[in-house]
C-alpha cells in the first residue's frame, strides 16, 4: 500500500480574527477522485491554495506527492496541477501562446512540449481555435483551456478548485470525463465542488462547513448514514406555498423545497407518502406525485448543515 | 436624468474609496508633500550663482565692482582665479557658473572716464541659470557703470538722466513659495483627474461590473454625474488642504474674491475631471488610461501651463495650443486671484475661456461614452 | 533556469506586442517629453509685455518708448492714458511690467534735471520679475548711452558676455538629459508596478506561484520588457536630439547606456516593490506617484540641488536618481568619461542593488 498522495493533518488558517480552516485532517489515496463539497466561504479554496502552497498554514501540516507543503513547496509544485477558481488564463494571449507558456514554465522539450498541447487541445476541443484570444472564448472553453494548461505536464495530484462553475451540463459532462481519464492512468484528482452531481461521482467526499470538515466518507456510506425515517418526494402545484401550508401541519414540520418540489422528513416509514398527499390536498393543492425516495447527497448536506448550525448558533453564509 | 440613481453610482464610487485607505490618504498627503517641498526644500529663486573673479588690475573700482556683484543675493563669491586658462577649470568642475574678467588698467580708464569692456564667461550646460544669470549681468554691470559715471563727473556736470524707479508688485518679497501654492492647487487637480478619475470607467469595464450598469436602468449621464460628484469633493478637500497649509505656513494671502474663486474652482475641476472621465470612457485597459493621462494632462500641466515655466517664453505656435488645456487658464486665474486681487473685470477671458473647454469636454464625454461593453 | 526565464520573458513581449496602444505610448512619450523640454522649458525671458503709460507724449517720451519696444526684451501690450488703466493690465497679466512717464519727463530733461520715470513689475513669477528688472536697468543706460546730451556718453561700461558650452543657452541640450533621466524615472516604474499588480488582480500571479517558477526568474521575467523598451527610449532620444535639435552627446554613448541600464535596475526594482505592497492597479499607481514626484524635485534636474536647505541636500543622496541626472548631464553636456563620473556609477550600482534585493525579498511565492 503505497502512501497517500494527499494527506493533511490538522490543518488551520487563520486570517486576524477569522478561522477560514479549523483543523481539517483528511487523506487521499493515489488515483482517487476526491471532492471537497461546501457552501461558499466554508474554506475549500483557502484548503486547496494551502496544499499548493498559495498560502501558509497558520497551524498543522500535509503531505503531497510525498512532500511537505511547508518545508518543500517546490517538490510539491514541480508534481501538482492547478486550476483556480479565475482560470487564471492570460485573456491577451491566444490558445496556443498560453499552452505554450505554461509548458515552457514547466520545462517540456520541445518534442513532448508538441505532444502535450496536441493533446491539450483535443481534449479541450480547440483544435480549429489555437489562434483565437483566450478572451474571445466562452467560458465553457476557456474552462477547459485552464485545465489542459494545469495538465500538460502529467502531474501526479490535481487540484480543481470549482473548474465547472457556470458551465453548461455538458461541458461538466465532458470535464468530468477527462478526470475518469485521469483517474485510470494513477493521477489523484481534488476538487472542490457545490454541484450535488458531481459530489456524487466523486470516490470520496469531505463536506466543509464553516471551515470544518463534517462529514468524510463515500457518497453511498454519507447517505446510508444520515438516513433515519422517510423521505417522502412530493410534486404539486405552488410548491413554495405548499411548503409554507406543510411546515404549518404537525408532523410535517421538516417539508422544504427541494429542486421543483418538496421533501418532507418523517419518522414512520409506512403510508409516509399518503399522509403527506392527503395533506396537501385538504389544504387545497393539486399533488401529481408523492412517493418515498432515498435521500439525494443535497438532504444529506442540508440536514449536516443544519445540525451543526443548530450546534454551533452559527447563520450559514 | 434621475438624481436618485446618480447619487446611488456616488455612494458605490465612494465606498470604494473608502475602502482603499492607502490610495486615500495619498491623494490627500501628496499636495501637502508637495507643498512641503516646494515651501522647503525648493526654489528655483535663481540666487546665490557662484562668481569667480580674474582681476589682474585690483584696483579699488574694480574690487568695487566685484563687490557690487556678490552682495547682492543673486551671486555669491566664489574665490578668486589667477589666470584666464583657469577659468576653464573652475568652470568644467561647477566650483563656479559665472567668471567676471576684468581688463587690466580698469581702474584707470574708469577714472578717467574711458570706455572699458568687461568680460563675464558663463557655464551655458544649465541654460536656466545662464539665462538668468545674463539678465541680471546686464541689469548690474549698467546698473554699476552708470553710478560710477555719474560719481565721477563734476556735480553741475551731472543729470539729464532718467532715473527709472522700479516698485515690485503682488509678490513683493519675490517668494518663490508664494508664486508656487497657487500654481499647485492647479497641478494637483490635475493630477487627481489624471491618477484618480482617469481610472473609474475603465476599471468597471476591466472587471467586469460595467455589465451590471448597462443592463440596469441607470443611464449614461447618470454614470457619469454620478462618478464625477465624489472627486469633486476630493479635490475640494485636497485644494482647502493646500490653501489652509499656504496660509498658515507660508502666509499666502488671499486678496480676491473667495466666492469667485470658488465658482472659478469649480469650473475648472469641471473641465479638469472632466478629461480624466473622458480618457477613462475611451480607454481599453486601466494601463492605457493611465499613460494618456499622464502624457495628456499631468505633463503638459507640470511643464506647459505656466506652472513654473512662462508660457509667454515659449514658442508662439506651443503658445496657441495651450490655450485650449484649462490649467492654462486657471493657472492664471487662481495667481490673479490669490496675489493680485484681480476680479472678473480683469478676469473675464480666462474665465469664459474655463467655461467653453469645461463644457466642451463634458459634452465630449458625455457624446463618447454610451451604456455599451 | 534559463528555459523558465525565457518562457517567461517571451509571454510579456507577446502580451506588450497585443497592446499595441501602450507600446506606442512608451515610445511616444520620450519623444513627445524631448519637444516639451526642448522648446518649452525656459526660464529665460524674452518678450515681455510691457504697457505704457506716457503723460508726457513729448518726441524724447515717444523715443525713450521706442527703444523700449524696439528691443527683443520688450513687447509693448498696450498704451493708456492714464495710470489707473495700468492696473488692469497687470491684474490680468497682460502685462508684466508697466512703464510710467510723467508729464514733466521732457521739461526736467531739458532744465538738466534727473527725470524720474516709475516701472512697476509684477512679482509673481520672481524669476521673471528679476529678470525684467534687470533688463530695465540696462535698456536704461543704454539709453543714457545713445543720448548726447547726457554727459554720461562719456565713458560708460559694455559688457561681453561670453557662454561656453552651449553658446545659444539652447535649453534643448540642458534638456536632453533630463528627458532621458525623468522617461526612466517616472513611466517606467509605474508600468512596471501597474504590470505585476495585474497579474494579482486576474490570478494569473496564483497560477504563477503554483509552477516551477522562482521568484527571481518572475522579477526578471517582468522587468526585462520594460528594460528594452526603456534602453530603447533612450537610444531615440539621443536620435531625436541628433537630428531634430541638432545637439549631440559630447561624451560616449555607450557609456550613457551603460548608466542608464543600471538605473533601470534601481527604477524597475522600485516599480516591483511597490507592486508587492499593492493590492490593486490604482493602488499601484498612485503610490509609485506619491514616490516618484517628490524624488523627480528632489533629483536636482530641473532645481539645483545647491539650492536646497543642507538637511534636504542630504537626504538626496539617497536618490539614485540624483547620481543618474548627473551621470547624464555629465556625459551628454560635458563630455566626461568614467574617471570622473566613477563615484556616481558606484552609488547608483550600491541603490539598484539595495533596491531589487528588497524588492527579491518581499518576494516570495506566497500570498498569506
Amino acid at each position: 500500500m503505497s502512501a497517500p498522495a494527499i494527506d493533511v493533518q490538522r490543518l488551520t488558517k487563520r486570517f486576524g480574527d477569522f478561522t477560514a480552516v479549523d483543523d481539517v485532517s483528511f487523506s487521499v489515496a493515489r488515483g482517487e477522485v476526491f471532492g471537497l463539497l461546501g457552501p461558499n466561504g466554508a474554506g475549500k479554496s483557502t484548503t486547496i491554495r494551502m496544499l499548493c502552497g498559495i498560502l501558509g498554514p497558520t497551524a498543522g501540516r500535509g503531505e503531497v506527492a510525498g512532500h511537505d507543503i511547508v518545508g518543500e513547496p517546490e517538490a510539491v509544485r514541480a508534481r501538482i496541477g492547478y486550476m483556480s477558481q479565475k482560470f487564471s488564463l492570460y485573456l491577451d494571449l491566444s490558445v496556443l501562446e498560453n499552452l505554450e507558456f505554461y509548458g515552457g514554465v514547466y520545462g517540456l522539450g520541445r518534442d513532448r512540449l508538441g505532444e502535450r498541447i496536441g493533446w491539450a487541445l483535443e481534449m479541450a476541443g480547440l483544435r480549429e481555435r489555437g489562434d483565437q484570444l483566450a478572451a474571445e472564448l466562452p467560458a465553457g472553453w476557456r474552462q477547459r483551456l485552464a485545465l489542459g494548461c494545469a495538465l500538460l505536464h502529467e502531474p501526479e495530484v490535481v487540484f480543481l478548485d470549482e473548474p465547472t462553475a457556470g458551465a453548461d451540463p455538458m461541458s461538466r459532462r465532458q470535464f468530468w470525463e477527462v478526470i475518469y481519464e485521469l483517474r485510470g492512468a494513477g493521477v489523484t484528482t481534488l476538487v472542490s465542488t457545490h454541484y450535488m452531481d458531481e459530489a456524487e461521482r466523486c470516490d470520496r467526499l469531505g463536506f466543509i462547513f464553516a471551515g470544518k470538515l463534517a462529514a468524510l466518507d463515500r457518497p453511498d456510506r454519507l447517505k446510508q448514514v444520515r438516513e433515519k425515517g422517510t423521505l417522502v418526494e412530493v410534486e404539486c402545484d405552488r410548491p413554495a406555498a405548499a411548503a409554507a401550508a406543510l411546515q404549518a401541519t404537525a408532523g410535517f414540520a421538516s417539508a422544504r423545497l427541494h429542486g421543483a418540489g418538496i421533501h418532507v422528513g418523517l419518522d414512520e416509514p409506512a403510508g409516509a407518502a399518503a399522509g403527506v398527499r392527503s395533506a396537501l390536498e385538504e389544504a387545497g393543492f393539486r399533488v401529481e406525485r408523492a412517493e418515498v425516495v432515498g435521500p439525494t447527497l443535497e438532504d444529506v448536506f442540508v440536514s449536516l448543515i443544519e445540525e451543526m448550525e443548530a450546534s454551533s448558533g452559527a447563520a450559514v453564509r | 436624468m434621475n438624481l436618485r440613481r446618480a447619487w446611488a453610482i456616488s455612494e458605490k464610487e465612494l465606498r470604494y474609496l473608502l475602502r482603499d485607505p492607502r490610495s486615500l490618504g495619498v491623494t490627500l498627503l501628496l499636495p501637502v508633500v508637495l507643498l512641503a517641498l516646494f515651501g522647503y526644500a525648493i526654489n528655483f529663486d535663481v540666487k546665490h550663482i557662484p562668481l569667480a573673479v580674474y582681476d589682474p588690475d585690483a584696483s579699488p573700482e574694480s574690487r568695487d565692482l566685484a563687490q557690487a556683484l556678490t552682495r547682492t543675493e543673486y551671486f555669491r563669491a566664489a574665490g578668486t582665479i589667477g589666470a584666464p586658462a583657469e577659468a576653464d577649470a573652475v568652470l568644467a568642475r561647477g566650483e563656479a557658473k559665472v567668471v567676471l574678467v576684468i581688463p587690466a588698467g580698469f581702474g584707470r580708464d574708469i577714472a578717467a572716464g574711458r570706455p572699458v569692456r568687461i568680460q563675464t564667461l558663463v557655464n551655458g550646460s544649465d541654460s536656466l541659470t545662464a539665462s538668468v544669470a545674463l539678465g541680471y549681468l546686464e541689469g548690474m554691470l549698467g546698473d554699476w557703470a552708470r553710478r560710477r559715471a555719474g560719481e565721477a563727473l563734476p556735480r553741475q556736470t551731472r543729470g539729464a538722466a532718467i532715473d527709472p524707479k522700479v516698485r515690485i508688485w503682488y509678490n513683493e518679497d519675490l517668494s518663490s513659495v508664494k508664486f508656487i501654492t497657487p500654481g499647485l492647487a492647479v497641478f494637483i487637480l490635475m493630477l487627481l483627474a489624471a491618477l484618480l478619475t482617469s481610472q473609474t470607467i475603465v476599471r468597471e469595464r476591466e472587471q467586469g461590473t460595467m455589465e451590471g450598469l448597462v443592463a440596469s436602468p441607470v443611464t449614461a449621464k447618470e454614470v457619469l454625474l454620478g462618478k464625477l460628484l465624489p472627486y469633486v469633493a476630493i479635490a475640494l478637500a485636497d485644494v482647502a488642504l493646500v490653501a489652509a497649509a499656504g496660509r498658515l505656513l507660508f502666509h499666502i494671502p488671499l486678496r480676491g474674491g473667495p466666492l469667485l474663486l470658488l465658482a472659478l474652482l469649480l469650473l475648472y475641476l469641471l473641465a479638469a475631471l472632466g478629461l480624466g472621465l473622458l480618457i477613462s470612457a475611451t480607454a481599453r485597459t486601466q494601463q492605457g488610461a493611465y499613460l494618456v493621462a499622464f502624457i495628456g494632462t499631468l505633463l503638459p500641466t507640470l511643464l506647459l501651463t505656466g506652472f513654473i515655466f512662462p508660457v509667454s517664453s515659449m514658442p508662439k505656435v506651443l503658445q496657441a495650443i495651450v490655450q485650449l488645456h484649462p490649467s492654462t487658464h486657471f493657472m492664471v486665474i487662481a495667481r490673479a486671484m490669490t496675489l493680485k486681487g484681480a476680479g472678473l473685470a480683469a478676469l473675464w477671458p480666462r474665465a469664459v475661456a474655463l467655461a467653453a473647454l469645461a463644457a466642451a469636454v463634458l459634452g465630449l464625454t458625455a457624446a463618447r461614452f454610451r451604456k455599451t461593453l | 533556469m534559463r528555459n523558465r526565464l525565457r518562457t517567461l520573458i517571451r509571454k510579456e513581449v507577446l502580451q506588450l506586442r497585443r497592446d499595441r496602444r501602450i507600446v506606442a505610448m512608451l515610445v511616444a512619450a520620450p519623444l513627445l517629453q524631448l519637444f516639451i523640454f526642448g522648446y518649452a522649458v525656459t526660464l529665460d525671458v524674452k518678450h515681455i509685455s510691457l504697457v505704457v503709460c506716457d503723460l508726457a507724449r513729448t518726441s524724447e517720451s515717444r523715443e525713450l518708448t521706442g527703444s523700449l519696444s524696439r528691443s527683443e526684451y520688450f513687447d509693448v501690450a498696450g498704451w493708456v492714458d492714464s495710470p489707473s488703466e495700468v492696473d488692469a493690465y497687470l491684474a490680468s497679466g497682460r502685462a508684466l511690467v508697466a512703464l510710467s512717464i510723467p508729464r514733466d519727463f521732457s521739461k526736467r530733461r531739458s532744465r538738466g534735471e534727473t527725470a524720474e520715470v516709475q516701472v512697476i513689475i509684477d512679482g509673481t513669477d520672481m524669476n521673471s520679475a528679476g529678470i525684467a528688472a534687470g533688463y530695465v536697468g540696462a535698456l536704461m543706460s543704454h539709453y543714457d548711452r545713445t543720448h548726447p546730451e547726457t554727459i554720461r556718453a562719456a565713458g560708460g561700461v559694455s559688457h561681453e558676455p561670453r557662454i561656453w558650452y552651449n553658446p545659444n543657452l539652447d535649453s534643448v541640450t540642458y534638456m536632453v538629459p533630463a528627458v532621458i533621466c525623468m522617461i526612466l524615472a517616472t513611466v517606467m516604474t509605474a508600468a512596471t508596478a501597474v504590470s505585476l499588480v495585474r497579474e494579482r488582480e486576474t490570478g494569473t500571479l496564483e497560477q504563477l506561484i503554483v509552477t516551477p517558477v522562482r521568484p527571481i526568474e518572475v522579477m526578471l521575467g517582468k522587468t526585462f520588457p520594460f528594460a528594452a523598451i526603456g534602453l530603447v527610449d533612450v537610444g531615440l532620444i539621443v536620435l531625436l536630439a541628433r537630428y531634430w535639435f541638432g545637439v549631440a552627446a559630447a561624451g560616449s554613448i555607450p557609456l550613457l547606456f551603460l548608466s542608464a541600464a543600471i538605473f533601470l535596475l534601481t527604477t524597475l526594482g522600485l516599480g516591483l516593490f511597490i507592486s508587492s505592497v499593492s493590492r490593486t492597479q490604482q493602488q499601484a499607481m498612485l503610490t509609485a506617484f506619491f514616490v516618484i514626484i517628490p524624488s523627480v524635485l528632489l533629483s536636482g534636474f530641473i532645481f539645483p540641488i545647491e539650492n536646497m536647505p543642507q538637511p534636504v541636500q542630504w537626504l538626496t543622496y539617497l536618490l539614485p536618481l540624483r547620481y543618474f541626472v548627473t551621470i547624464v548631464r555629465g556625459i551628454f553636456l560635458q563630455g566626461v568619461g568614467m574617471g570622473i563620473l566613477w563615484p556616481q556609477f558606484a552609488a547608483l550600482v550600491a541603490s539598484g542593488g539595495a533596491i531589487f534585493a528588497m524588492s527579491a525579498a518581499r518576494f516570495q511565492k506566497r500570498l498569506g
